[in-house]
Protein backbone atom coordinates (compact mmCIF):
# COMPACT_ATOMS: atom_id res chain seq x y z
CA UNK A 1 0.00 0.00 0.00
CA UNK A 2 1.44 3.36 -0.63
CA UNK A 3 2.19 5.38 1.98
CA UNK A 4 0.55 8.48 2.36
CA UNK A 5 1.93 12.12 3.48
CA UNK A 6 0.08 13.76 6.63
CA UNK A 7 -1.63 16.69 5.09
CA UNK A 8 0.38 19.53 6.88
CA UNK A 9 3.12 18.37 5.81
CA UNK A 10 2.03 18.66 2.19
CA UNK A 11 0.83 22.23 2.48
CA UNK A 12 3.65 22.93 4.17
CA UNK A 13 6.07 21.87 1.13
CA UNK A 14 3.52 23.28 -1.05
CA UNK A 15 4.06 26.74 0.72
CA UNK A 16 8.13 26.13 1.06
CA UNK A 17 8.08 25.80 -2.58
CA UNK A 18 5.76 28.98 -3.56
CA UNK A 19 8.15 31.26 -1.25
CA UNK A 20 10.96 29.52 -3.04
CA UNK A 21 9.45 30.64 -6.71
CA UNK A 22 9.38 34.19 -5.05
CA UNK A 23 12.74 34.44 -3.99
CA UNK A 24 14.22 32.94 -7.16
CA UNK A 25 11.78 35.63 -9.10
CA UNK A 26 12.42 38.47 -7.05
CA UNK A 27 16.42 38.20 -7.45
CA UNK A 28 17.56 38.67 -3.75
CA UNK A 29 20.56 37.28 -2.73
CA UNK A 30 18.37 34.86 -0.50
CA UNK A 31 15.47 35.02 1.75
CA UNK A 32 14.15 33.88 5.03
CA UNK A 33 10.64 33.26 6.88
CA UNK A 34 9.04 32.21 9.66
CA UNK A 35 5.09 31.88 10.76
CA UNK A 36 3.86 30.61 13.82
CA UNK A 37 0.39 30.37 13.36
CA UNK A 38 -1.42 30.57 16.81
CA UNK A 39 -4.95 29.48 15.32
CA UNK A 40 -3.60 26.39 13.55
CA UNK A 41 -0.18 25.86 15.28
CA UNK A 42 0.79 25.39 12.06
CA UNK A 43 4.78 26.17 11.47
CA UNK A 44 7.11 27.34 7.99
CA UNK A 45 10.48 27.66 8.60
CA UNK A 46 12.10 29.04 5.26
CA UNK A 47 16.23 29.53 5.82
CA UNK A 48 14.99 30.57 8.86
CA UNK A 49 18.17 29.52 11.09
CA UNK A 50 20.02 32.01 8.27
CA UNK A 51 22.05 34.68 9.78
CA UNK A 52 21.14 38.46 8.50
CA UNK A 53 22.40 41.64 8.98
CA UNK A 54 19.02 42.80 11.49
CA UNK A 55 19.20 46.19 10.30
CA UNK A 56 16.59 48.27 12.48
CA UNK A 57 14.39 44.99 13.33
CA UNK A 58 16.94 44.58 16.12
CA UNK A 59 14.94 47.69 18.18
CA UNK A 60 12.90 44.74 18.66
CA UNK A 61 14.39 43.02 21.26
CA UNK A 62 15.82 46.26 21.81
CA UNK A 63 12.05 47.40 23.00
CA UNK A 64 12.08 44.00 24.96
CA UNK A 65 15.10 45.37 26.72
CA UNK A 66 13.68 48.92 27.82
CA UNK A 67 10.33 47.01 28.80
CA UNK A 68 12.47 44.43 31.16
CA UNK A 69 14.39 47.72 32.90
CA UNK A 70 10.82 48.97 33.64
CA UNK A 71 9.69 45.84 34.77
CA UNK A 72 12.06 45.88 37.10
CA UNK A 73 12.25 48.80 38.48
CA UNK A 74 15.37 50.60 36.82
CA UNK A 75 12.99 52.46 34.43
CA UNK A 76 9.83 54.07 34.79
CA UNK A 77 7.72 54.64 31.42
CA UNK A 78 7.86 58.18 32.61
CA UNK A 79 11.60 58.41 33.23
CA UNK A 80 13.16 61.07 31.43
CA UNK A 81 16.38 60.50 29.41
CA UNK A 82 18.48 63.44 28.46
CA UNK A 83 18.38 63.25 23.88
CA UNK A 84 22.04 64.44 23.52
CA UNK A 85 23.49 63.24 19.75
CA UNK A 86 26.76 61.77 20.83
CA UNK A 87 27.43 57.79 21.30
CA UNK A 88 30.75 55.86 21.84
CA UNK A 89 31.90 53.28 19.15
CA UNK A 90 32.51 50.03 19.66
CA UNK A 91 35.55 50.06 18.02
CA UNK A 92 37.93 52.07 20.52
CA UNK A 93 35.47 54.44 22.41
CA UNK A 94 35.55 56.87 19.10
CA UNK A 95 32.31 58.99 19.40
CA UNK A 96 29.65 59.48 17.01
CA UNK A 97 26.70 60.91 15.87
CA UNK A 98 23.47 59.50 14.41
CA UNK A 99 22.73 61.90 10.91
CA UNK A 100 19.32 63.54 11.47
CA UNK A 101 19.08 63.32 7.91
CA UNK A 102 19.26 59.34 7.63
CA UNK A 103 16.50 59.42 10.81
CA UNK A 104 12.96 59.37 9.40
CA UNK A 105 12.00 61.13 12.79
CA UNK A 106 12.83 64.87 13.64
CA UNK A 107 10.83 64.83 16.90
CA UNK A 108 13.53 63.33 18.73
CA UNK A 109 16.31 65.41 16.51
CA UNK A 110 13.82 68.58 17.63
CA UNK A 111 14.34 68.00 21.38
CA UNK A 112 18.37 67.90 21.66
CA UNK A 113 19.72 69.21 24.70
CA UNK A 114 16.58 68.37 26.18
CA UNK A 115 14.62 65.42 27.85
CA UNK A 116 12.10 62.72 26.40
CA UNK A 117 10.03 60.27 28.73
CA UNK A 118 11.58 56.46 28.23
CA UNK A 119 7.86 55.74 26.14
CA UNK A 120 8.10 58.30 23.60
CA UNK A 121 11.69 56.85 23.04
CA UNK A 122 10.31 53.74 22.84
CA UNK A 123 7.15 54.75 20.07
CA UNK A 124 9.79 57.20 17.87
CA UNK A 125 12.16 54.04 18.29
CA UNK A 126 9.85 51.50 16.36
CA UNK A 127 7.03 53.49 14.81
CA UNK A 128 9.66 55.47 13.18
CA UNK A 129 12.40 53.76 13.70
CA UNK A 130 14.19 56.73 14.76
CA UNK A 131 18.13 55.69 15.28
CA UNK A 132 18.78 58.61 17.99
CA UNK A 133 15.87 57.19 19.72
CA UNK A 134 17.30 53.52 19.77
CA UNK A 135 20.81 54.85 21.05
CA UNK A 136 19.41 56.63 23.56
CA UNK A 137 17.64 54.09 24.90
CA UNK A 138 21.02 51.65 24.73
CA UNK A 139 22.94 53.76 26.55
CA UNK A 140 20.70 54.34 29.59
CA UNK A 141 19.65 50.49 29.33
CA UNK A 142 23.07 48.76 28.24
CA UNK A 143 23.73 45.75 25.85
CA UNK A 144 24.95 43.65 27.96
CA UNK A 145 21.40 43.67 30.05
CA UNK A 146 19.56 43.40 27.06
CA UNK A 147 21.92 40.01 26.24
CA UNK A 148 21.00 39.35 29.69
CA UNK A 149 17.24 40.15 29.32
CA UNK A 150 17.14 37.82 26.21
CA UNK A 151 18.82 35.04 27.76
CA UNK A 152 16.61 34.60 30.83
CA UNK A 153 13.66 34.95 28.92
CA UNK A 154 15.23 31.96 26.62
CA UNK A 155 14.71 33.93 23.15
CA UNK A 156 18.53 34.55 22.45
CA UNK A 157 19.11 31.86 19.89
CA UNK A 158 19.15 33.68 16.63
CA UNK A 159 19.58 37.36 18.09
CA UNK A 160 22.94 38.95 18.11
CA UNK A 161 23.01 42.06 19.70
CA UNK A 162 26.62 43.93 19.56
CA UNK A 163 26.15 47.29 19.18
CA UNK A 164 24.02 50.99 18.97
CA UNK A 165 23.03 52.15 15.36
CA UNK A 166 24.50 54.05 12.50
CA UNK A 167 28.33 52.94 14.38
CA UNK A 168 29.55 53.00 10.88
CA UNK A 169 33.11 52.46 12.28
CA UNK A 170 31.60 48.96 13.57
CA UNK A 171 30.06 48.31 10.37
CA UNK A 172 33.59 48.84 8.70
CA UNK A 173 35.17 46.97 11.22
CA UNK A 174 31.83 43.88 10.24
CA UNK A 175 30.87 44.30 13.88
CA UNK A 176 27.21 44.30 13.10
CA UNK A 177 23.94 43.36 14.94
CA UNK A 178 22.59 39.65 13.79
CA UNK A 179 19.16 38.13 13.47
CA UNK A 180 17.30 35.04 12.57
CA UNK A 181 14.18 34.71 11.31
CA UNK A 182 13.21 32.16 13.46
CA UNK A 183 15.09 34.51 16.66
CA UNK A 184 12.50 37.58 16.10
CA UNK A 185 9.85 35.06 15.70
CA UNK A 186 10.64 33.61 19.42
CA UNK A 187 10.13 37.34 20.32
CA UNK A 188 7.33 38.43 18.69
CA UNK A 189 5.33 35.17 20.03
CA UNK A 190 6.28 35.92 23.62
CA UNK A 191 5.09 39.55 23.08
CA UNK A 192 1.57 38.80 21.18
CA UNK A 193 0.90 35.56 24.12
CA UNK A 194 1.29 38.07 26.50
CA UNK A 195 4.50 36.29 28.19
CA UNK A 196 6.94 38.92 28.21
CA UNK A 197 7.58 39.86 31.67
CA UNK A 198 3.72 40.58 32.40
CA UNK A 199 0.40 40.58 30.10
CA UNK A 200 0.31 44.30 30.76
CA UNK A 201 3.76 45.11 29.87
CA UNK A 202 3.20 42.77 26.79
CA UNK A 203 0.26 44.48 25.36
CA UNK A 204 2.29 48.01 26.03
CA UNK A 205 5.05 46.57 23.52
CA UNK A 206 2.41 45.27 20.81
CA UNK A 207 0.26 48.65 21.07
CA UNK A 208 4.07 49.98 20.38
CA UNK A 209 4.61 47.91 17.27
CA UNK A 210 1.02 48.64 16.15
CA UNK A 211 2.08 52.04 15.99
CA UNK A 212 4.23 51.13 13.03
CA UNK A 213 4.47 53.81 10.25
CA UNK A 214 6.18 51.47 7.62
CA UNK A 215 3.81 49.83 5.81
CA UNK A 216 5.05 48.77 2.63
CA UNK A 217 6.27 45.54 3.90
CA UNK A 218 3.91 42.80 5.74
CA UNK A 219 0.76 44.76 5.67
CA UNK A 220 0.53 46.40 2.08
CA UNK A 221 -1.11 43.19 0.55
CA UNK A 222 -3.42 42.27 3.57
CA UNK A 223 -7.19 42.76 3.93
CA UNK A 224 -7.98 46.32 5.53
CA UNK A 225 -9.56 44.24 8.31
CA UNK A 226 -6.00 43.11 8.98
CA UNK A 227 -3.84 45.05 11.66
CA UNK A 228 -0.40 44.42 11.95
CA UNK A 229 2.11 45.07 14.83
CA UNK A 230 5.26 44.23 13.20
CA UNK A 231 8.89 46.12 12.93
CA UNK A 232 10.48 47.13 9.41
CA UNK A 233 14.26 47.10 9.09
CA UNK A 234 16.07 48.20 5.63
CA UNK A 235 19.70 48.88 4.88
CA UNK A 236 21.42 49.01 1.33
CA UNK A 237 21.67 45.44 1.47
CA UNK A 238 18.59 43.92 3.38
CA UNK A 239 15.25 44.81 3.72
CA UNK A 240 13.01 42.98 6.57
CA UNK A 241 9.16 43.07 8.01
CA UNK A 242 8.71 41.16 11.55
CA UNK A 243 5.52 41.24 12.98
CA UNK A 244 2.09 40.25 14.17
CA UNK A 245 -0.77 39.52 11.92
CA UNK A 246 -4.63 40.32 13.57
CA UNK A 247 -7.25 39.25 11.64
CA UNK A 248 -11.04 39.23 12.27
CA UNK A 249 -12.82 35.92 14.23
CA UNK A 250 -9.20 34.29 14.54
CA UNK A 251 -5.96 33.91 16.45
CA UNK A 252 -3.17 36.19 15.48
CA UNK A 253 0.04 34.58 13.34
CA UNK A 254 3.59 35.75 14.07
CA UNK A 255 5.73 36.24 10.60
CA UNK A 256 9.15 37.41 10.05
CA UNK A 257 10.51 37.91 6.08
CA UNK A 258 14.16 39.06 5.99
CA UNK A 259 16.18 39.45 2.89
CA UNK A 260 19.31 40.17 1.56
CA UNK A 261 19.98 41.56 -2.07
CA UNK A 262 22.48 43.26 -4.16
CA UNK A 263 22.55 47.37 -2.93
CA UNK A 264 21.21 47.82 -6.82
CA UNK A 265 18.40 45.85 -6.02
CA UNK A 266 14.38 46.80 -6.52
CA UNK A 267 11.10 45.18 -5.72
CA UNK A 268 12.20 44.48 -1.82
CA UNK A 269 9.41 45.76 -0.29
CA UNK A 270 7.03 44.61 -3.23
CA UNK A 271 8.84 40.81 -2.69
CA UNK A 272 7.85 40.92 1.26
CA UNK A 273 4.28 41.65 0.85
CA UNK A 274 4.03 39.22 -1.62
CA UNK A 275 5.57 36.77 0.50
CA UNK A 276 3.11 37.66 3.30
CA UNK A 277 -0.08 37.96 0.45
CA UNK A 278 0.94 34.38 -0.20
CA UNK A 279 1.00 33.11 3.66
CA UNK A 280 -2.59 35.30 4.45
CA UNK A 281 -3.62 33.11 1.83
CA UNK A 282 -2.09 29.70 3.11
CA UNK A 283 -3.64 30.67 6.28
CA UNK A 284 -7.10 31.58 5.47
CA UNK A 285 -7.90 29.85 2.46
CA UNK A 286 -9.83 25.89 3.34
CA UNK A 287 -7.54 23.06 1.97
CA UNK A 288 -8.77 21.19 -0.83
CA UNK A 289 -9.21 17.65 -0.66
CA UNK A 290 -7.33 15.76 -3.44
CA UNK B 1 12.08 67.07 57.31
CA UNK B 2 14.74 67.05 60.28
CA UNK B 3 17.42 68.89 58.41
CA UNK B 4 19.12 72.28 60.18
CA UNK B 5 17.51 75.51 58.12
CA UNK B 6 19.67 78.54 58.86
CA UNK B 7 17.58 81.77 59.69
CA UNK B 8 18.81 85.09 60.20
CA UNK B 9 18.53 87.47 63.18
CA UNK B 10 14.76 88.33 61.82
CA UNK B 11 14.01 85.29 61.69
CA UNK B 12 14.02 84.93 57.58
CA UNK B 13 16.29 82.57 55.17
CA UNK B 14 19.72 83.96 54.33
CA UNK B 15 17.90 86.54 51.95
CA UNK B 16 14.58 88.37 53.00
CA UNK B 17 13.40 88.20 49.21
CA UNK B 18 14.93 84.60 48.52
CA UNK B 19 12.33 81.92 48.92
CA UNK B 20 14.00 79.05 49.34
CA UNK B 21 15.75 77.96 52.69
CA UNK B 22 19.57 77.06 53.48
CA UNK B 23 20.10 73.68 54.70
CA UNK B 24 22.81 71.72 55.85
CA UNK B 25 23.37 69.23 54.00
CA UNK B 26 25.39 66.77 56.94
CA UNK B 27 21.45 66.79 58.59
CA UNK B 28 19.66 65.27 55.56
CA UNK B 29 18.95 61.96 56.05
CA UNK B 30 20.78 59.30 55.09
CA UNK B 31 19.49 58.64 51.33
CA UNK B 32 20.51 62.09 50.74
CA UNK B 33 23.43 62.41 52.23
CA UNK B 34 24.78 59.08 50.06
CA UNK B 35 23.76 60.86 46.98
CA UNK B 36 25.07 64.44 47.51
CA UNK B 37 28.30 63.38 49.88
CA UNK B 38 28.30 66.74 51.38
CA UNK B 39 31.45 68.22 52.32
CA UNK B 40 33.65 65.03 51.36
CA UNK B 41 36.35 64.86 49.06
CA UNK B 42 36.54 63.98 46.16
CA UNK B 43 39.45 63.92 43.63
CA UNK B 44 39.53 65.54 40.29
CA UNK B 45 41.18 64.06 37.35
CA UNK B 46 44.72 65.16 38.64
CA UNK B 47 44.03 63.83 41.65
CA UNK B 48 43.73 66.47 43.76
CA UNK B 49 41.37 66.16 46.97
CA UNK B 50 38.20 68.75 46.72
CA UNK B 51 36.00 69.73 48.93
CA UNK B 52 32.33 68.99 48.02
CA UNK B 53 29.84 71.94 48.88
CA UNK B 54 27.59 71.20 52.26
CA UNK B 55 25.36 73.70 52.08
CA UNK B 56 22.00 73.73 49.98
CA UNK B 57 19.06 75.21 48.52
CA UNK B 58 16.07 73.06 49.29
CA UNK B 59 13.47 73.18 46.25
CA UNK B 60 10.53 71.89 47.65
CA UNK B 61 8.71 71.40 44.40
CA UNK B 62 8.78 71.67 40.51
CA UNK B 63 6.44 74.18 40.59
CA UNK B 64 8.76 76.27 43.17
CA UNK B 65 11.66 75.99 40.86
CA UNK B 66 9.82 76.76 37.94
CA UNK B 67 9.03 80.52 39.16
CA UNK B 68 11.83 81.20 41.08
CA UNK B 69 13.62 83.55 39.48
CA UNK B 70 17.74 82.98 40.13
CA UNK B 71 18.56 85.81 37.43
CA UNK B 72 16.56 88.26 35.51
CA UNK B 73 16.23 85.62 32.51
CA UNK B 74 17.37 82.53 34.50
CA UNK B 75 14.71 80.19 36.61
CA UNK B 76 16.15 77.93 38.83
CA UNK B 77 13.92 74.65 36.82
CA UNK B 78 17.18 75.47 33.91
CA UNK B 79 19.95 74.84 36.30
CA UNK B 80 18.05 71.44 37.82
CA UNK B 81 17.29 69.01 34.93
CA UNK B 82 18.85 65.97 35.44
CA UNK B 83 17.56 62.43 33.82
CA UNK B 84 17.23 59.03 34.91
CA UNK B 85 21.16 58.76 35.61
CA UNK B 86 20.76 61.10 38.44
CA UNK B 87 20.61 58.96 41.71
CA UNK B 88 16.81 58.05 42.63
CA UNK B 89 16.16 60.43 46.05
CA UNK B 90 17.31 63.31 43.97
CA UNK B 91 14.85 63.05 41.29
CA UNK B 92 12.10 63.86 43.71
CA UNK B 93 11.14 67.10 45.82
CA UNK B 94 12.43 68.41 47.87
CA UNK B 95 15.66 68.58 45.73
CA UNK B 96 18.93 70.34 46.87
CA UNK B 97 20.98 72.60 45.03
CA UNK B 98 24.69 73.95 46.22
CA UNK B 99 24.46 77.53 47.09
CA UNK B 100 27.02 78.74 44.70
CA UNK B 101 23.98 78.37 41.95
CA UNK B 102 23.14 81.58 42.59
CA UNK B 103 26.97 82.74 41.23
CA UNK B 104 26.75 80.26 38.24
CA UNK B 105 23.33 82.39 37.07
CA UNK B 106 24.71 86.04 37.38
CA UNK B 107 27.32 85.01 35.52
CA UNK B 108 25.40 83.44 33.16
CA UNK B 109 23.08 86.28 33.22
CA UNK B 110 26.48 88.51 32.13
CA UNK B 111 26.91 86.18 29.60
CA UNK B 112 23.51 86.54 28.23
CA UNK B 113 24.06 90.11 27.66
CA UNK B 114 26.71 89.65 26.09
CA UNK B 115 25.58 86.93 23.32
CA UNK B 116 22.32 89.04 23.30
CA UNK B 117 19.77 86.04 22.96
CA UNK B 118 18.47 83.26 24.64
CA UNK B 119 21.25 80.76 26.57
CA UNK B 120 19.99 77.40 27.10
CA UNK B 121 21.16 74.79 29.24
CA UNK B 122 21.04 71.41 28.69
CA UNK B 123 19.80 68.31 30.19
CA UNK B 124 22.04 66.77 32.58
CA UNK B 125 23.84 70.21 32.31
CA UNK B 126 23.54 72.30 35.31
CA UNK B 127 23.85 71.12 39.17
CA UNK B 128 24.02 67.33 39.29
CA UNK B 129 25.07 65.39 41.96
CA UNK B 130 28.29 63.34 42.36
CA UNK B 131 26.16 60.37 42.03
CA UNK B 132 25.01 61.08 39.04
CA UNK B 133 26.20 58.45 36.50
CA UNK B 134 28.04 60.76 34.41
CA UNK B 135 29.33 62.64 37.17
CA UNK B 136 32.91 61.44 37.47
CA UNK B 137 36.48 62.95 38.35
CA UNK B 138 34.90 65.71 40.98
CA UNK B 139 32.77 67.28 38.02
CA UNK B 140 32.18 71.04 38.31
CA UNK B 141 28.61 69.84 37.73
CA UNK B 142 28.52 68.78 41.22
CA UNK B 143 29.89 72.16 42.80
CA UNK B 144 27.15 74.29 40.78
CA UNK B 145 29.29 76.18 39.24
CA UNK B 146 29.13 74.46 35.88
CA UNK B 147 27.67 75.23 33.18
CA UNK B 148 26.62 72.93 29.79
CA UNK B 149 24.99 75.53 26.80
CA UNK B 150 23.45 73.31 23.89
CA UNK B 151 21.72 76.45 22.29
CA UNK B 152 22.23 80.21 22.45
CA UNK B 153 19.41 81.69 20.25
CA UNK B 154 18.98 80.01 17.19
CA UNK B 155 22.64 78.31 17.34
CA UNK B 156 23.18 74.87 18.33
CA UNK B 157 26.69 74.54 19.93
CA UNK B 158 27.36 71.41 18.38
CA UNK B 159 30.67 72.24 15.87
CA UNK B 160 33.99 74.01 16.24
CA UNK B 161 32.20 77.34 14.97
CA UNK B 162 29.81 78.15 17.10
CA UNK B 163 31.47 76.67 19.98
CA UNK B 164 34.61 78.93 20.25
CA UNK B 165 32.51 81.48 18.87
CA UNK B 166 31.14 81.53 22.31
CA UNK B 167 33.46 80.05 24.33
CA UNK B 168 35.85 83.54 23.51
CA UNK B 169 32.85 85.80 24.44
CA UNK B 170 32.72 83.83 27.96
CA UNK B 171 35.86 84.26 28.54
CA UNK B 172 36.43 88.19 27.51
CA UNK B 173 32.77 88.40 29.47
CA UNK B 174 33.37 86.84 32.72
CA UNK B 175 36.82 87.26 34.44
CA UNK B 176 38.15 84.15 35.66
CA UNK B 177 35.70 81.82 33.54
CA UNK B 178 37.07 78.49 32.24
CA UNK B 179 35.37 76.61 28.96
CA UNK B 180 36.14 73.56 27.77
CA UNK B 181 38.38 73.46 23.99
CA UNK B 182 36.47 71.80 20.87
CA UNK B 183 37.41 68.39 20.59
CA UNK B 184 35.91 64.96 21.17
CA UNK B 185 38.90 63.29 23.60
CA UNK B 186 38.02 63.51 27.79
CA UNK B 187 37.84 67.28 28.87
CA UNK B 188 37.04 68.57 26.01
CA UNK B 189 33.31 69.27 24.22
CA UNK B 190 31.73 68.91 20.75
CA UNK B 191 28.38 68.90 21.16
CA UNK B 192 27.68 72.23 24.14
CA UNK B 193 29.88 74.85 25.76
CA UNK B 194 31.36 73.66 29.11
CA UNK B 195 31.79 76.69 31.30
CA UNK B 196 32.57 76.61 34.70
CA UNK B 197 33.63 78.95 37.60
CA UNK B 198 35.94 76.45 39.27
CA UNK B 199 35.68 74.63 42.86
CA UNK B 200 33.68 77.75 44.37
CA UNK B 201 32.00 76.85 48.08
CA UNK B 202 29.39 79.14 48.90
CA UNK B 203 28.72 79.07 52.83
CA UNK B 204 26.02 81.33 53.82
CA UNK B 205 26.27 83.91 56.08
CA UNK B 206 24.41 82.54 59.27
CA UNK B 207 26.29 79.49 59.13
CA UNK B 208 28.03 79.50 62.42
CA UNK B 209 31.28 77.08 60.99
Amino acid sequence: MAKTENPTATRERALQAQIERIETESGAKAIGVALHDAETDFELHYKADRWFHAASTIKVPILLGVFAAIDRGDLLPHSRVHVRNRFLSVVEGVPFRVESGRDSNSAVHNAIGKMMRVDELAYHMITTSSNLATNLLLSVVGTDAINKTLKELDVDDGIDLKRGVEDELAFEKGINNMVTADGLLRILVLLSEGKAFSPALSRRMMDILHGQEFNQGIPARLPKAARVAHKTGEISTVAHDAGVVYLPKRKPYGLVVLSEWDPAGSGRSRTIATISHTIYEFLTQEPVDE
Amino acid sequence: MSSTAFAGPTGLNESANFPLRVVDGLTLPPEYRKALRPGEEWKDEMGRPRQLPRYFYEIPSWDSAMKIELATHFLLWEFIQVDVREAAPLRTFPRYVPCAITLLAVCLERFREAVGSMVHISANGGYRSPSHRFSKNATLHAWGTAANIYRIGETYLDNRGAIERFSLIARETLPGIWTRPYGAPTGYAEDHLHLDLGYVLSVPRDVKS
